[in-house]
């Protein structure tokens, strides 16, 4: 029972990870119907940029993921404006042939500017505590607390401000945005910020129970992408709950399994919804 | 108040629309008349700046628009209801009349009020407002496409065929609604294929067949006009 409430814990915070990175990657796709390959390299220069914040700069841990959130947000912006937006009009290959390439690219900047080495990201929170038979890291626990958080201001920001609601109804239907003087591109902008800053936080919360290296990004984002898949493509609620599951399956499943297969449970997941529900958890009925 | 001056839009090599001259008055409703693929949509989003026109220009209020994006447009004060209505629509009826007042959103007071006039117009909105706009009927979500076009208190309102697939009963409420918000000071351009119901209600018409102008009059000048009786009215 103990080692059953551990995993449930451990899940939580593996899938509080996933379910921010999963977010970042369903709202784009909700607003350009195309999934962003790039968005696991985003989720990496999050983690180098909070980690020099703190080892170059000595600045503490909240105020790096701040900047490093900013600053990752931006990139996201950037993205969209050079890269995304002139192809708007383009066959949609050329988008996710372009994710892919800021991808590469991203990945060689970091490997140029940071090293090829594993990093570790020292965090305040290391301590170790335990709680009615629990054992973990503060770090452990931030994770999910900060998750929580951002998710429940992400929340407020959609439904109750009219800016956030106006990225809801573009992915809901873009012409119908137009109609009501709604600018798609100062939201398409916004959204790739949040975005970005999303992964950056994402980031920046796990390395410290990971490491920072230029391909941290890769089991992540395929991850999220099954996990927006399983949860229906650009559904908000599904990024979440997806997130979860995937996180609880894969902390009981490595130890009631086998440790070997962790990154296995996800794509197992993935072939079974796809079976018995193509159009994932939580579809929407079709973009109309 | 609006003056189409040679408008020709095309989709990339096929010309939809061709050297168009329109003309509405403030206080108007005048109704584009023309059968499927005539391209009363074309001039419509041409109109909103979701396409951009090859030649001519588009005046309101004595101001270019036709290089302006449609965000702009609609703060200049044309909105319109477009063909399929655009619901947002797994949206409220009341998120969806929220963002219908987008670019009023700093002045909460103001909405309020265009809120109430909207319920007041369109009790069944009031009624639906927390039922999402996809599970509305058709009439309904015409009643809320028109219902958040108003929310933006436009100045000029452009209706794409809003009886297009609606019961005959709906159909002629639709057309009282519409008579009713051009009494409120809203100009009113109207696209139709319903041309008897439409010309009742219009102070002038226009016909357009294959992209041009052909016929162009005041309602009763285009009741007595033999080609639109034979082609519209079933005469
Ligand atoms: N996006 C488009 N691409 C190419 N052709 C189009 C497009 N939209 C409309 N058309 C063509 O332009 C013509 C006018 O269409 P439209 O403006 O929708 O007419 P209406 O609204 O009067 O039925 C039609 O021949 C239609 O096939
Ligand atoms: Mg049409």
């Amino acid at each position: 029972m103990e080692i059953f409430a551990q995993q449930i814990f451990n899940g939580l915070t593996v899938g509080s990870v996933y379910s921010l990175v999963a977010l970042g990657l369903t709202l784009v796709y909700g607003i350009l119907h195309i999934p962003n390959f790039a968005h696991g390299a985003l989720y990496m220069m999050g983690g180098y940029i909070t980690l020099t914040m703190m080892t170059k700069f000595g600045l503490y841990y909240w105020i790096a993921i701040m900047i490093s959130m900013v600053i990752v947000g931006l990139m996201g912006v950037l993205m969209e404006r050079l890269i995304f937006y002139p192809l708007r009009d383009a066959p949609p290959i050329q988008d996710k042939i372009a994710a892919i390439g800021i991808l590469l690219f991203l990945e060689a900047f970091a490997q140029f500017v940071w090293g090829a080495d594993y990093q570790t990201m020292p965090t305040p929170y290391g301590q170790v505590v335990s709680v009615m038979g629990l054992t973990f890291t503060m770090q452990r626990l931030l994770i999910i607390i900060s998750t929580v958080v951002v998710m429940i201001l992400l929340f407020l920001f959609l439904k109750k401000t009219f800016i956030g609601s106006a990225i809801i109804a573009m992915s809901q239907n873009r012409e119908g945005a137009h109609l009501v003087g709604i600018n798609t591109n100062k939201m398409a902008m916004l959204t790739f910020m949040i975005s970005g800053a999303l992964a950056a936080i994402a980031a920046s919360l796990s390395s410290p129970i990971n490491l920072v290296f230029p391909g941290m990004g890769h089991l992540v984002i395929l991850k999220a992408f099954v996990i927006i898949i399983i949860g229906g493509m650009g559904s908000i609620p599904g990024a979440i709950i997806g997130g979860y599951i995937l996180g609880f399956a894969e902390s009981l499943g490595a130890t009631y399994i086998s440790n070997d297969y962790k990154d296995i449970f996800a794509f197992i997941l993935l072939v079974l919804i796809l079976t018995f529900k193509p159009t994932g958890l939580f579809a929407k009925g079709g973009h109309s | 108040m609006l003056k189409l001056k040679g408008v020709s839009v095309q989709y990339g090599a096929y010309k939809a629309v061709r050297n168009v001259d329109i003309e509405v008055g403030k206080g108007e409703i005048v109704v584009l008349l023309g059968s499927n693929g005539a391209g009363k949509s074309t001039v419509f989003k041409t109109i909103g700046g979701l396409h951009k026109c090859t030649e001519g220009e588009i005046m309101f209020e004595g101001k270019r628009i036709d290089q302006s994006s449609p965000a702009q447009i609609v703060k200049t004060g044309i909105v319109q209801c477009a063909e399929g209505r655009k619901l947002f629509p797994r949206m409220t009826v009341y998120e969806n009349l929220m963002m219908g007042a987008f670019i009023h959103r700093k002045q909460k007071k103001e909405i309020e009020n265009t809120l109430h006039e909207v319920y007041e117009l369109f009790p069944i909105l009031k009624e639906k407002r927390n039922d999402l706009a996809g599970s509305l009927s058709g009439g309904q979500q015409q009643m809320l496409a028109i219902g958040r076009a108003l929310m933006s208190k436009p100045k000029l309102m452009l209706l794409d065929e809003p009886s297009i697939g609606l019961a005959p009963i709906i159909v002629a409420q639709m057309f009282e609604v519409i008579k009713q918000i051009n009494k409120t000071e809203t100009t009113i351009l109207l696209a139709e294929q319903n041309a008897n119901a439409a010309l009742h209600i219009a102070h002038k018409g226009y016909v357009l067949e294959n992209g041009s102008i052909v016929v162009e009059g005041s309602s009763e000048e285009l009741f007595a006009d033999d080609n639109v009786r034979k082609a519209y009215l079933g005469a």
